[in-house]
């Protein structure tokens, strides 16, 4: 059984604060750590910030026992999306090497009409 | 000559040597070495507007600025001492710091003062318990709620955003990233997503060096925060502030 939270945010004006307090206040009801906390605020204050292009971005969280998932989109355009998907080095320093870095997984689900999301997973540290 | 007056003309000697290897020669890291023997000076200085609702680490981290902006307009044939003459630079940027960002007018005390006082209390859980401590733990050790800690938390988040134009080398009147060229106007949004690198030059070092440990070499922020001498909270702002940064300038 999993609880769900849904926040809707506009990209414009200067909510990255109030998004970053939100998920602190899930991420503490989660009962991540201090660190496993910061590191989930900062992946969706990446993709928060990277997500232009679209005036609103929609951020759903799954908590469950032990995890905390995370799906932010539709999003309008393909780049952030294509960014995630590319190669990289490991240990490069990329949006995609931060996410993987401060996430236990993430990736990019493309829904039956199309619309790109992405998910994240972070873990309770045991 | 006493020795006290001694060892002060050699210190001199030694920072006009690397003052000159850094204006003449270019040597970058003369600038470092510059910045390592005079933070005791910006400590110093940052300890006089500690106490105001800020951890006196990101005080000193605002006058290290401070520092290094002195240390590159620093004229080798000025008379003074390099510290003399850093020191209005320093605090300069310390109070410039506290007037732009407002703290005092806009934060209530009471969170300022909570804010001041998680750092410690974090990095004490955390060697305590053998982990990241939770926020109820945080708030429980200092006997408020688990939303005055997030929102304290949130208050320093915020007010720590610094320009890299106030970075090393880069003078106040040239955008750096006039220096990472702008002919591949078509160079995709996505590619730049894909590698933050070219900005990470512009970092301070000490950044860099986080940027790295934590990136790079995967390490957790406790082990970050013990190899440079930083709390945890601090390691953490440093490293969305130098994201954040990174980003806003490749933008």
């Amino acid at each position: 059984m999993s609880d769900r939270i849904v926040l809707e945010a506009p990209l414009d004006g200067d909510f990255g604060s109030v998004v970053r307090l939100i998920v602190g206040g899930i991420a503490a009801g989660a009962d991540l750590g201090f660190e496993e906390m910061d590191d989930l605020q900062l992946a969706i204050e990446r993709l928060y910030a990277e997500s232009g292009g679209q005036e609103r971005l929609t951020i759903g969280f799954d908590l469950s026992p032990g995890r905390v998932r995370v799906r932010l989109g539709p999003l309008r355009e393909r780049g952030l999306a294509d960014a995630l998907q590319r190669e990289h080095a490991h240990g490069a320093l990329s949006l995609a090497g931060v996410l993987d870095t401060v996430v236990d997984s993430y990736g990019v689900e493309e829904a039956a009409d199309g619309r790109l999301f992405i998910r994240l997973v972070k873990l309770v540290a045991t | 000559m006493s020795a006290p007056d001694t060892a002060r003309a050699r210190a001199r000697e030694i920072d006009r040597e690397l003052l000159r290897r850094l204006h003449e020669d270019g040597d970058e890291s003369a600038r470092e070495r510059l910045v390592q023997r005079h933070l005791p000076l910006v400590r110093s200085l940052a300890r006089r507007y500690s106490g105001r609702g800020e951890s006196l680490e990101d005080i000193e981290q605002v006058g290290a600025i401070g520092l290094i902006k002195a240390i590159d307009r620093f004229e080798l044939g000025r008379e003074v001492s390099l510290a003399t003459y850093a020191t209005p630079t320093v605090v300069g940027e310390i109070k410039r710091h506290f007037r732009d960002k407002g703290w005092a007018i806009r934060v209530p005390r009471a969170l300022q003062e909570l804010n001041a006082r998680m750092s410690a209390t974090i990095d004490r859980l955390t060697s305590r318990l053998g982990r990241s401590p939770s926020v109820a733990e945080i708030a429980a050790e200092l006997k408020t709620t688990p939303e005055e800690v997030l929102e304290a938390l949130e208050v320093g988040t915020a007010y720590t955003t610094l320009s890299l134009s106030t970075g090393p080398g880069i003078e106040e009147d040239s955008d750096p990233m006039e220096s990472l060229g702008t002919e591949d106007e078509e160079f995709s949004r996505s590619e730049d997503r894909a590698s933050l690198a070219p900005a990470l030059a512009l970092l301070p070092p000490r950044e860099q060096e986080i940027l790295r440990m934590r990136f790079e070499e995967g390490l957790p922020q406790t082990q970050i925060a013990e190899r440079v001498g930083l709390s945890q909270m601090h390691v953490s702002r440093l490293i969305r502030k130098a994201l954040g940064a990174m980003r806003d300038e490749l933008q």
